[in-house]
């Protein structure tokens, strides 16, 4: 077991790409911190499935946007599970729509959960893990911040952003020998692509060199690797993770 | 009050911790940034440990003047501290010793100043001031 007994952290935990990192780092033996804001149901769930696989995990409510709710909630984790040595950022939202049309209302929703909540959060753990000299920071981006589709100005800034902010904030951990990066997934069959995979259907696995869509586990055995020993001397990168996806072979 | 040689003591305990040295590395001139290897970053976590080792509170900016070592144009120029420089680092840091940068004060030796010793007459200063 890679993780054997180290204290995870998971935001948008209960669903999507983050239920599978937390299922996937159970399985490693780490004690997880499932994150939910509202799917009080879906995450309570999850704990009981990984506590009957005999893994640890633990649900904690908090909005990932809100400073105090987020800080409240690490010093819960900590309280309860001990020091965290392994954030994985992966709260994320979507409220597309064209530029013009856009409100203001969902750009600031869309930055502040995705880019917002990962600051959060990384503020909460960083200055602890850097004075242990261990950690694992793994943020979730997107293939669409550097393959942009119309309609996500705000998802496709949000996730260019945890970007740049997993290298500017690898170069400043890097000493204290706390790692820092980020996962660039493809489409995931995750309630959060469902729209979009049902208008485009088929099409989409034509676009993908691998002809499938990927699954939350796809991404979780990544996160496992970096935040195990395995990446000790892995910082600042942004892995894409999508079967070829972003190659952008016209035909293939 | 505890002497100057707890202090110093407890200020090398300290270091060893921040800065993942060993003990034998530290001596009383030895400077933070040349000798010990402090970054920036160590300088946030020092100050953290410093505060609970000695039950203090360092505002920000006291021990470490972040606006000299930040290249305000006021108070530096050319690479060089100015007059005005020279002036705020004095009443800011009364527990350094300035002879020797004054009389060239080029601001990459400015790290120079910050060595054991000065930590600990710093925190001495304070612990006689509560």
């Amino acid at each position: 077991m890679r993780l054997q007994g180290k204290v995870a952290i998971v935001t948008g935990g209960s669903r999507g790409i983050g239920r599978g990192i937390v299922q996937a780092f159970a399985r490693e033996g780490a004690k997880v911190a499932v994150v939910y804001k509202g799917s009080q149901e879906a995450a309570a769930a999850l704990v009981q499935e990984v506590t009957q696989a005999g893994g640890q995990a633990r649900a904690y409510q908090a909005d990932v946007a809100d400073t105090a709710s987020v800080e409240a909630c690490v010093k819960k984790v900590e309280e309860e599970l001990g020091a965290v040595e392994i954030l994985v950022n992966s709260a994320g939202v979507i409220h597309d729509d064209l530029f013009v049309r856009l409100e203001p209302a969902d750009w600031n929703k869309v930055i502040q959960t995705n880019l917002g909540g990962t600051f959060n959060f990384c503020h909460a753990v960083a200055f602890a893990m850097m004075r242990k000299r261990a950690g694992r920071i793994i943020n979730i981006s997107s293939v669409a911040a550097e393959h942009v589709n119309p309609g996500q100005t705000n998802y496709a800034a949000s996730k260019g952003a945890i970007n740049s902010f997993t290298r500017a904030l690898a170069v400043e951990l890097a000493k204290r020998g706390v790692t820092v990066n980020a996962i660039a997934p493809g489409f995931i069959e995750t309630d959060m692509s469902a729209a979009v995979r049902n208008k485009a259907g088929d099409m989409i696995k034509e676009m993908i060199p691998m002809k499938r869509i990927g699954t939350p586990e796809d991404i979780a055995r990544v996160a496992v690797f970096l935040a195990s020993a395995d990446s000790s001397y892995i910082t600042g990168q942004v892995l894409t993770v999508d079967g070829g996806l972003s190659l952008g072979a016209v035909a293939h | 009050m505890p002497t100057q040689d707890e202090i110093y003591t407890k200020v090398s305990a300290t270091l060893v911790e921040a800065l993942n040295v060993d003990e034998e590395e530290i001596r009383p001139t030895s400077t933070l940034q040349g000798d010990l290897g402090a970054e920036s970053i160590d300088f946030l976590d020092i100050v953290f440990r410093l505060e609970r080792e000695f039950g203090i509170k360092i505002p920000r900016g006291e021990l470490f003047p972040e606006s000299i070592f930040q290249g305000d144009p006021d108070f530096v120029q050319n690479g060089r501290v100015t007059q005005k420089g020279l002036d705020e680092l004095r009443t800011r840091m009364p527990f350094a010793d300035l002879g020797d940068f004054e009389k060239d004060p080029e601001v990459t030796k400015l790290s120079d100043l910050f060595t054991v010793e000065l930590i600990t007459r710093y925190i001495q200063g304070k612990l006689s001031s509560q």
